[in-house]
């Protein structure tokens, strides 16, 4: 060995070191800069549950509880001026930032409240199906045969029907609660998670070191739900990410056509519900909710995405 | 698949019978005229009596002996359910005349079209959209077609609609008239609009087929126009999910050999595109616009209700406050025998274009 | 080097490639893949092009067809067929290259024919592709068949209208899309028949996972004969097939050559096929072509340190002395060795060997060896 050679020896050492964790960081960063707007949309998607932990330092938990019924719909923000024959400034010293609701409500305050109303309940949503998905997509692929048959068959039954209806179907018998919507729509989402799980079990368990660990004697639900579900849980998890922004749309769909249980909960859907009657007389009461759902939505939708990109093991060079 | 179809009249089925009492069950059926012995008789008939039910008082008091159990019913219940024994509608205002029956198939053909053309749009503007996007990968078409599609994925529909009319109507006017309609199937004082359409024969209730069957340009031109907008409501959110699956599975086989076998023959970029890139692609994208037409079917209710389009849609939310179930029992069934015959010609045509699945 | 190089010009040869670098760029950093290499192909010759995997072998062949991948870049270099630089060539040009002049081969035919398509249109895509490119071929074939069918026979009338016309075509003229979609099928089976496959017609309408790997390596080669290349490159073309079906691949190209009339580089990490097939041989290490020379010069004299290497790693059945291996691994080219490449694993380097990178050079007639021992 030469000096020149002996001196290229610690930058290998460096390398090997970097390998792990770090790698991943640098092919993280590598996928950002390829593409700026997933970093955009992580951003909206973090800052909105930000917002949601911290919302009851911003805005009073209980002033979206009125019996006031504001006969006026005010407008007082001076930077947009809407071209409509009759908008309403209602004079006093508070600026509602994006006018106030036929209940005399502030707008901003009412979506400040239902964003993380609505978040919380597409996690709720997400995470159960993410749960039932595995469990069952994991027992369904695993034990093969009648069950898998059996369990196979029942998303066949559930993907057969479009899943808003069924969830109106299931709003309308079970009563208009927030419980039982966010039941209805988690019925109609488990089925795809059983699918995707069940699909990536089959393929994890055909791997060698399933067959080692049965080898050596590893208990069935041992083998399942330590060994080979922890490593096919990547594409359900990017999945779900993309899903909380879906199961938002879903749900402000529902309470949109009316199932909401009450007119003043602040919650996005319903926030735009309240503002059809009013459409062409005050715009701002659907745009800016219905902007907010879109926002969210879109933030998760583009951290899913790039989430996707970082574990494709298929992207990769 | 008639394993499917009997899974979904089973749910259908428990839904309404298992978990609603046996009155609301009855209360399509029952008319103003009829006294409490007819009332007993009919609940005999439609299997949710005992026939040891002393009277139509014990059955409305649960008193056990007037209960069929729940499995009981289901027979009798199907043989009505294909019979097309649905009962009276309970939507408003028409007052317990009409058969659910009735009122369902006389709105679903604007349903219908709403659908079809919200499928033909999505695969219009979609696959070339997926196509431009894979093969300008990471540049500007590409930015331009994933903002379109994540963001058609991501909007809102109801909000999208909203904010279409608010435009139409408001904002973007010609000679004192929106530009387009926005309401309902029929208006005539849209700019577009043609004023006197005439009229048409019902052929089939849908606008658009009975203009043509009646070969009544005017009326087909406005049913067309009347269209635009909730047609493009309804495709936004598809169009996004189908782009995104096309860019995917184009760029997946723009990655295989074969396409770099095809390159070295010296092909045209076009031919090694559209003849060996595409054939492979479009085959998953079959299975999605299958899928899509299921979503939309669905998706349609939302449309319906914000341009109070006269479709089934609009009406299952009003008959899911008067709590009409047997209305939208029929709209599930209805949709999922289209669904899982939808399916089934997708893998009849899936069959056909990739010669390695021979049944 | 320049010098060294222009030496090497030979007026028979078909292509030379000179001082080709290529980078892949890659979210860890730049991998050089080639470091200049330098590589000539005599008219006629089989040349085999020898090296472990990664060695840069397929890279060379992908960037003398102009398809290396999106984030490959040619860092500097020529590559001249018939003295024309293809590295300069316009998107086009370089595709009626492929169309025309070069050939290449891959590896697995499994993967690298198009499973929705059947075989028959696979190759008669190439020849419909261009009007007038192959209206020569296209006629000889449409007239080949005709004579076989009239043989001895009076002729009808429909059939001594369709021999007029046939002779009647010229280089110029032109033809309806249905005539030369008949022709492209009769040629297409032509050269069906030259790989040997068959029953050429039912082939002709078999889709690849209908044929054996043996089979679908015969189509991908008819082909490449398809468009009469100067050149064939054949990228490991018996890799992924079983050990029979090999030998009688291998002894079908050196045939097709002969008929075709082409120059072939058969890339391979085989020395046995090396000895058996080719005229000469080029062994390549990391990036760089080490060491050239007619094959029984390299297998009798092997001068490279590497190639040394390489001949005493076959087993042999005579020998009961054990089975070498060379020491190390192969060089991770983010970071490459500096100097020879092959420093670090060589049994003979010296102070100089990591600081200056050996140029190719002749050291006898026809034996080229990019090593410091050998001066340079």
């Amino acid at each position: 060995m030469t000096r020149e050679s002996s001196s290229s020896a610690p930058s290998k050492e460096e390398r090997k070191s970097s390998h792990g964790f770090r790698r991943e960081v640098r092919y993280g960063i590598h996928l950002l800069r390829k593409n700026p707007i997933v970093l955009l949309g992580s951003i909206v998607a973090l800052g909105s549950i930000v917002l949601s932990l911290s919302s009851g330092l911003v805005v009073d938990q209980n002033s979206w509880k009125t019996t006031h019924i504001a006969l006026r719909l005010c407008w007082n923000n001076p930077i947009v001026n809407w071209n409509l024959r009759n908008v309403y400034d209602c004079a006093g010293p508070t600026t509602y930032t994006l006018g106030t609701d036929n209940y005399g409500r502030d707008v901003f305050r009412m979506i400040i409240l239902a964003i993380p109303l609505d978040l919380r309940i597409s996690l709720e949503i997400v995470l159960s199906a993410v749960l039932i998905g595995t469990v069952f997509g994991g027992i369904a692929a695993y034990a093969g045969g009648t069950l898998d048959e059996l369990i196979l068959r029942l998303t066949d039954i559930f993907l057969a029907i479009p899943s808003l209806l069924l969830a109106i179907v299931l709003a309308t018998i079970l009563g208009r609660t927030l419980e039982n919507l966010t039941l209805s729509v988690l019925i109609t989402w488990w089925p795809t998670y059983v699918r995707l799980m069940r699909s990536q079990v089959l393929t994890e368990k055909e791997k060698p070191y399933v067959e080692a660990l049965r080898a050596v004697g590893a208990g069935r639900f041992r083998i399942l739900f330590r060994h080979i579900v922890p490593n096919s849980i990547y594409p359900i998890l990017v999945q779900g990410t993309l899903d909380i922004g879906s199961v938002i749309l879903t749900f402000s769909a529902l309470t949109f056509i009316g199932f909401s249980p009450s007119p003043l909960i602040p919650e996005l859907g319903n926030l735009v519900n309240q503002g059809i009657e009013f459409v062409f007389t005050a715009p701002w009461l659907i745009i800016f909710p219905g902007l907010t759902i879109f926002i969210v939505s879109l933030g998760f939708n583009l951290l899913g995405d790039g989430i996707r990109d970082i574990f494709d093991p298929r992207l990769r060079r | 698949m008639v394993f499917v179809l009997l899974g979904v009249t089973l749910i259908v089925f428990y839904l309404g019978r298992g978990l609603l009492p046996p009155e609301s069950a009855l209360a399509p059926y029952i008319t103003p005229r009829m006294n409490d012995g007819t009332k007993l008789q009919l609940a005999r008939s439609l299997g949710v009596a005992t026939i040891s039910c002393p009277s139509w008082s014990a059955l409305a008091s649960h008193e056990s002996v007037c209960l069929v159990p729940i499995w009981g019913q289901y027979l009798s219940w199907l043989g009505n359910v294909l019979a097309g024994n649905w009962g009276y509608s309970l939507l408003p205002g028409l007052s317990g005349t009409q058969t659910t029956w009735y009122v369902f198939w006389l709105r679903f053909p604007y349903t219908a079209e709403l659908a079809v053309a919200g499928t033909i749009l999505t695969a219009l503007v979609a696959i070339p959209l997926g196509i431009i996007s894979a093969t300008r990968n990471n540049r500007l078409p590409d930015h331009i077609s994933r903002f379109i599609s994540l963001g058609g994925y991501s909007v809102p529909a109801f909000w999208f609609g909203l904010i279409l009319q608010l435009l139409f109507v408001l904002y973007i006017r010609v000679g004192g008239n929106a530009l387009l309609p926005s309401n309902g199937v029929l208006d005539t004082s849209c700019a577009l609009c043609l004023s006197s359409p005439g009229q048409v024969t019902g052929y089939t209730g849908t606008p658009i087929l009975d203009a043509l069957l009646s070969l009544n340009p005017a009326y087909f031109w406005d049913s067309l126009v009347a269209l635009a907008l909730p047609t493009l409501t309804l495709a936004i959110t598809s169009i996004g999910a189908l782009t995104r699956i096309l860019r995917s599975s184009m760029m997946e086989v723009l990655k295989q050999d074969y396409i770099l076998l095809a390159r070295s023959k010296g092909l045209k970029e076009r031919v090694v595109i559209y003849r060996h890139a595409l054939k492979n692609a479009v085959l998953p994208s079959i299975t999605i616009t299958g899928l899509l037409f299921a979503l939309l079917l669905g998706g349609v209710v939302i449309v319906e209700v914000v341009f109070s389009w006269p479709g089934v849609g609009a009406a299952s939310v009003v008959a899911s406050t008067v709590v009409d179930v047997n209305f939208l029992e029929l709209y599930v069934l209805v949709t999922a025998f289209i669904i899982v015959l939808t399916n089934l010609l997708v893998d009849i045509i899936y069959a056909k274009l990739d010669p390695r699945i021979r049944y | 080097m320049a010098v060294m190089s222009r030496a090497l010009v030979t007026k028979d040869a078909v292509l030379e490639v000179k001082d080709l670098r290529v980078d892949f760029h890659t979210y860890a950093g730049d991998v050089k893949a080639l470091n200049g290499v330098e590589l000539t192909v005599k008219r006629g010759e089989i040349l085999g092009l020898v090296g472990e995997s990664g060695c840069g072998k397929s890279v060379t062949a992908l960037s003398i067809v102009g398809l290396l991948p999106q984030n490959a870049e040619v860092v500097s270099g020529e590559i001249l067929l018939e003295g024309r630089d293809l590295l300069r060539l316009t998107k086009e040009e370089m595709r009626l290259a492929r169309l025309g002049e070069i050939a290449i081969v891959f590896q697995d035919p499994a993967t690298y024919l198009n499973p929705v398509i059947n075989i028959g249109a696979q190759i008669t895509e190439i020849l419909t592709s261009d009007r007038r490119r192959f209206q020569v071929e296209l006629v000889s074939a449409g007239l080949k068949d005709f004579e076989g069918r009239v043989q001895g026979k009076p002729l009808s009338p429909a059939l001594e209208k369709e021999g007029r016309r046939l002779r009647s075509i010229t280089p110029s003229s032109r033809m309806r899309r249905g005539e030369v979609k008949r022709l492209a099928k009769l040629l297409a089976l032509s050269y069906l028949r030259m790989v040997k496959l068959p029953d050429a017609a039912r082939v002709f309408k078999m889709y690849p996972f209908e044929l054996s790997g043996g089979m679908r390596q015969r189509a991908i080669i008819a082909m490449a004969l398809a468009r009469r290349p100067k050149l064939l490159l054949a990228d490991e073309i018996t890799t992924a097939l079983d050990v029979t079906v090999q030998a009688q691949i291998l002894r079908l190209l050196k045939e097709l050559k002969e008929k075709i009339d082409a120059s072939v580089v058969l890339i391979t990490h085989d020395l046995a096929v090396v000895a058996e097939l080719c005229d000469r041989a080029a062994v390549m290490y990391a990036g760089n072509i080490v060491e050239v020379a007619e094959v029984k010069e390299l297998f009798a004299n092997p001068l490279h340190p590497y190639t040394k290497g390489l001949l005493e790693a076959i087993p042999r059945p005579d020998s009961r002395s054990e089975l070498k291996s060379i020491a190390g691994s192969v060089p991770d080219l983010l970071f490459p060795p500096t100097g020879c490449r092959f420093h670090p694993r060589c049994p003979f380097a010296f102070d100089r060997c990591p600081k200056v990178a050996p140029p190719l050079v002749e050291v006898s007639p026809g034996h080229l060896v990019a090593c410091l021992l050998y001066g340079g």
